[in-house]
């Protein structure tokens, strides 16, 4: 049963950059391969309001998230937008290219060495049924979650929430109703950034943060994204736990050095078995 | 009410609308019928605001070229797209408030009472997925959404398009109703019989130009009219 606690915690994170891919995926069709480098500057900033300035963690939680927000914002607003011929692949490629810039700038700033952020609570040991949990593993789970509802009802009920499926559907007819289709992709990416950032800073306390950790969070959370299929906001969040349980399950029974081979085997799985995904549904077709 | 002064749309080096002057006058129904490819969608696009074009348009004395597409709905505009366009993954009830977007809730709660009376199909399918709806309900769906704003001028876009000759019927005669309580509407139609039956004045586009112009019962007798709706190919056909 261990393994499944362990697993159900670095879901959660799969889980929020897999939501974080789908947002971005849904408004603008694209993949943002920067996604795991806001997860990185997450913890970074964590890191850099607790320990390095001291402030307490209600504020250090609130300039990290404000700044995040700022930095999908410009991400979108500076780099995509001035994309002279914006094809899916071009767009694609700055994502990659802006992973890239973020990581080298990771590193000037905040060096090789791994960082480690306080704990947010105290440390304690949960005993449940066949193993036990941190009190850390805990609040990232439950942050997880009322992440995931927050925003599906979100989605579901507010207005803006619509608009977003709105463009999702046709960006064409959200104009013809009103709807500034470019302030929500901007959106998109804002709140992709601060969905990112907020794994970060939750999870830095138990792995502590690297400048190279974007690159596994980033592709785990696709093919938790993939898994769960693109685009479903549920396939996202499942696929991520159906991930980490997975990884956490081989880890397990198998050398833990192959841990991270997995999310690829099952990416490629799913890839040759459903590449829709599991929740993932077809476009309906427009008659 | 609405005012295009010539109005050119080039795709690439294709020119697709060249030198269209059409006016409308408030309370007016005029349709602008013409063959596949004329121009037409171009037309009402370009209106809109989604395709850049050279011209002026002006809207009851505002010229909107430097209005952003997504503003023109608060200027009374509103346009029901070709193919419908309705959002297909989410309910009848979400596509008529997105058509309020720009109104407060009470205000959308309104029009939507009101235009469920006019379409009362939808009221039976408010939590239906719009892409489940056959292709008349959708573009009751579409007009009806496009109503909620509460537009001066509605644009629409054929709204026959691979409809049953009983179901344009009965968007035309919804039409008719519209325009009897006060609102001015702009079609461009391929349907030209349908559309001019209706309209009360009509244009004719034929390869992106206004070839013919008149009033609708004028243009349903016209030679004319059965050449450009016809087409080129078929013109030249019947001259040699």
């Amino acid at each position: 049963m261990q393994f499944l606690y362990s697993g159900i915690t670095s879901g959660s994170i799969y889980a929020l950059v897999a939501i974080g891919f789908n947002i971005i995926y849904n408004t603008t069709g694209l993949i943002n391969f920067a996604q795991g480098e806001f997860v990185v500057l997450g913890g970074m900033l964590m890191y850099t309001t607790l320990t390095m300035f001291g402030l307490n963690i209600f504020s250090a939680f609130l300039i990290t998230f404000i700044l995040m927000f700022l930095v999908g914002i410009l991400f979108e607003r500076v780099f995509l937008r001035y994309v002279r011929l914006k094809t899916e692949i071009n767009l694609i490629t700055v994502t990659i290219a802006l992973a890239i810039i973020l990581r080298g700038i990771a590193m000037m700033i905040w060096g090789r060495d791994s960082l480690a952020v306080p704990s947010y609570v105290e440390e304690k040991t949960v005993l449940l049924v066949g193993g036990s949990i941190t009190s850390q593993s805990l609040v990232v789970i439950v942050v997880c979650f009322f992440t995931a509802i927050v925003l599906s009802t979100f989605f579901k009920y507010t207005k803006y929430g619509k608009a977003f499926r709105a463009c999702h559907d046709d960006q064409v007819a959200s104009t013809i109703c009103g709807i500034d289709v470019n302030l929500i992709r901007m959106l998109s990416f804002a709140i992709a950034s601060f969905l990112g950032a907020l794994a970060g800073a939750i999870v830095a306390p138990i792995t502590f943060v690297t400048y190279t950790d974007g690159v596994m969070s980033g592709l785990k959370g696709f093919s938790a994204a993939i898994l769960g299929g693109l685009g479903s906001f549920w396939g996202g969040l499942f696929g991520g736990f159906l991930l980490g349980v997975i990884e956490g399950f081989f880890a397990f029974i198998l050398p833990s050095g192959f841990k991270d081979a997995f999310a690829f085997i099952i990416l490629l799985l799913i890839l040759f078995v459903k590449p829709s995904g599991l929740f993932g549904k077809k476009k309906a077709v427009r008659v | 009410m609405l005012k295009v002064t010539s109005l050119t749309v080039r795709y690439g080096s294709i020119v697709a609308l060249k030198n269209v002057s059409v006016h409308i006058k408030k309370g007016e129904f005029v349709a602008l019928i013409g063959s596949n490819g004329a121009g037409k969608t171009t037309l009402l696009n370009a209106i809109y605001g989604l395709v850049v074009s050279e011209g002026d348009v002006v809207f009851k004395n505002n010229n909107l070229s430097k209005v952003a597409s997504h503003k023109r709905i608060e200027m009374g505009l509103s346009l029901v797209p070709e193919g419908r366009r309705v959002f297909p993954n989410m309910t009848v009830f979400e596509n008529l408030e997105l058509g309020g977007f720009k109104k407060d809730k009470q205000f959308i709660n309104k029009k939507i009472d009101e235009v469920v009376n006019l379409f009362p199909v939808l009221k039976e399918r408010f939590r239906q997925l719009a892409g489940m709806l056959s292709g008349g309900e959708q573009q009751m769906l579409a007009i009806a959404r496009a109503l909620i704003s509460d537009p001066e001028l509605l644009l629409m876009d054929e709204p026959s398009m691979g409809l049953a000759p009983m179901v344009i019927k009965e968007v035309y005669e919804k039409l008719s109703i519209l325009k009897k309580n006060g609102l001015t509407i702009f079609l461009v139609e391929q349907n030209a019989m349908a559309a001019l039956k209706y309209a009360d004045r009509g244009y004719v586009l034929e390869n992106g130009k206004i070839v013919l112009q008149g009033k609708s019962n004028e243009l349903i007798n016209d030679n004319e009219i059965k050449r450009a709706y016809l087409g080129k190919e078929y013109k030249e056909k019947w001259e040699r």
